[in-house]
């Protein structure tokens, strides 16, 4: 049986609330922790950070330790840091990366269509943009928070070895920081818009990995029918490696400038599309 | 509360109206919307919810235009508890109500306070911190009310709330509805299509099917409209000049074996003894008819039948 409290005490006050988009990303928070993917995602990319900073390390004893002065010329070869030291930095989490968006944003939009919560959301004081940023943008802002180690840390470290005037490029962060978030919008988006596709969560995440494999493979045999390495701009994985390598100025990108521009731009409209005609009230409602 | 003009509610422009034409004027209390499945019951509360847009007409909720630009606002003074299970499965009653609660306008720590409370409130005390997929249908539509009432509007509405629940659940969920009107003076739209349930809490009644307004009005106006109903039962059949006379007293409704089913001019039972004695019959009962809140109903959605 029951036991019913007397009454309810006096309302609280409804004006000190947060906006509703950052409700709406905090509960997606608490729920990507309620899942348990994190321990393996949290170990694979710690140990690439520290793979990372350890090479750095290393580069620093070839250069200042005497017992090591036979291999120096080797290692200013190889541990160079240059453009293409700097773009490297975020791409081996890429592939890991893509597979992570997927599992999580696969569910963002899935989840609420499964559970029918949306028509309950705009019962209250949520609009359908209101909602679809905060899709948006937490699925963006989880790859980005999970790059930016990888490109602070070594970073950091490298200035404190080595100081403003070796071999450290002192600007990078500005040139990466910019490529990680057009290359996280960019996995964001079309991981809400396949996700909006899909009626179950699991469902989401194979709409997810079906797309950025359909479009890789897709773009790979536009490629070698047509022989215009620009059909390239189709496949999401690459336009997210080739933002990196154009910002920080590697001699041979995987992509021109244009075709990234354009690629990234019609991709990020068009999934962005996508979710907000399948997240509208009118969807919701029926 | 609530008033309406030619209200009219198409789900798509070329689709046929959902709601047609509907006016109507509703007073703060509890409401019962009643009507079968299919009747526009819903999408009525939807649309009083600014989540469909009128196709023609006009109405105020709370004193705010329906599709009006504060509309998002308003819906922070109304409750909704859908008739569907929208239950955030793997999250517990508490993080859910806690989250509904921030979602209306409560800071982080007060929506955390006031779950606790509302969760308390209906009576899921003990079982808040474990996921809703293990509720019973009972804990689960008390866990949908609480949502509707966390952050304590001034107006809620209740979309066949007794759905699934066994007779003691149900009475257990329409004691809430009766509490939270009496305690928390909160107006009430319930919506079912058991009329059991809303002759048991509503103090106002608007029956609607195929998307129009069938009858509205005051249960009391309706139970007094009732209390005319009386079956009269005569010692000896009444010969045909009697039958005739009892024109006099009411519209016959029905005659079987000495038995006169009769809506009475007067609310006065009394009259038909009366009656009775001027037409040297001898009336041995009168049974009152208060039970019969169906037959209002069906003679509401089927007017031509008898």
């Amino acid at each position: 049986m029951p036991i019913y409290a007397p009454t309810l005490p006096p309302a609280p006050d409804l004006s000190l609330g947060q906006p509703p988009p950052l409700v709406l990303m905090r509960f997606d928070f608490a729920r990507l922790l309620r899942q348990k993917i994190g321990r393996f995602f949290g170990f694979a990319f710690l140990m690439m950070l520290l793979w990372k900073v350890a090479r750095i390390y290393v580069d620093h004893l070839l250069h200042t330790n005497q017992a090591f002065k036979p291999m120096q010329d080797f290692a200013k070869t190889i541990l160079t840091q240059g453009a293409d030291f700097q773009a490297d930095l975020l791409n081996p989490a890429n592939y890991l990366l893509w597979f992570l968006v997927a599992l999580v944003g696969g569910g963002l939009v899935a989840r609420d269509t499964l559970y029918r919560v949306r028509p309950l959301m705009y019962a209250h004081p949520v609009a359908p943009k209101d909602y679809l940023l905060a899709k948006l943008g937490f699925a963006s802002l989880l790859p980005f928070v999970i790059l930016l180690p990888f490109a602070l840390l070594p970073w950091a470290m490298s200035l404190l070895l080595a100081g403003t005037q070796g071999p450290v490029w002192v600007t990078a962060p500005l040139r990466l920081l910019p490529a990680m978030a057009i290359s996280s919008a960019l996995m964001g988006s079309l991981a809400v818009g396949a996700s909006s596709l899909a009626a179950t969560p699991r469902a989401g995440i194979g709409w997810v990995l079906g797309l950025v494999l359909g479009l890789g493979t897709l773009a790979s045999m536009l490629h070698g029918l047509t022989g215009l390495q620009s059909a390239q701009a189709l496949n999401p994985i690459v336009l997210a490696e080739t933002w990196p390598q154009l910002l920080v100025g590697v001699q041979r990108p995987l992509l021109a400038w244009l075709p990234t521009i354009l690629g990234t731009a019609i991709h990020i409209g068009l999934w962005t599309f996508v979710a907000a005609r399948r997240t509208r009230p009118s969807e919701a409602v029926m | 509360m609530i008033a309406f003009e030619n209200l009219e509610v198409r789900y798509a422009a070329t689709a046929a109206p959902a709601l047609k034409s509907l006016t109507l004027s509703l007073e703060s209390g509890i409401v019962g919307l009643l009507g079968p499945n299919g009747s526009g019951k819903s999408t009525l509360l939807k649309t009083l919810l600014g989540l469909l847009t009128p196709f023609r007409g006009s109405g105020t909720v709370l004193g705010v235009a329906l599709g009006a630009p504060e509309s998002a606002k308003l819906r922070a003074r109304i409750g909704y508890m859908p008739e569907y299970d929208a239950l955030i499965e793997d999250a517990s009653a508490y993080e859910q109500v806690a989250f509904w609660g921030e979602l209306s306008g409560l800071a982080p720590e007060a929506a955390r306070d006031r779950a606790h409370e509302v969760l308390y409130f209906v009576g899921l005390d003990e079982a808040r911190y474990r996921p809703v997929s293990g509720y019973s249908t009972g804990m689960r539509q008390r866990v949908k009310l609480a949502q509707a009432l966390v952050h304590s509007p001034e107006l809620i509405f209740l979309d066949e709330p007794t759905n699934g629940l066994d007779p003691d659940g149900r009475r257990r969920m329409l004691d809430l509805v009766l509490r939270v009107h009496a305690e928390l003076s909160t107006g009430v739209i319930l919506a079912s299509h058991l009329l059991g349930d809303v002759e048991r809490v509503a103090d106002q009644l608007v029956i609607l099917d195929q998307g129009q307004i069938k009858a509205a009005g005051s249960m009391a106006g309706l139970r007094k409209a009732l209390a005319k109903r009386v079956e009269l039962r005569f010692l000896d059949p009444l010969d045909a000049a009697q039958e005739a006379a009892l024109a006099d007293l009411g519209t016959v409704l029905e005659a079987r074996n000495g038995l006169y089913d009769l809506e009475l001019t007067e609310a006065d039972p009394a009259g038909a003894f009366r009656w009775a004695q001027g037409q040297g019959a001898t009336l041995v009962q009168v049974t009152p008819r208060h039970d019969r809140l169906d037959e209002v109903l069906l003679r509401a959605l089927h007017p031509g039948e008898a």
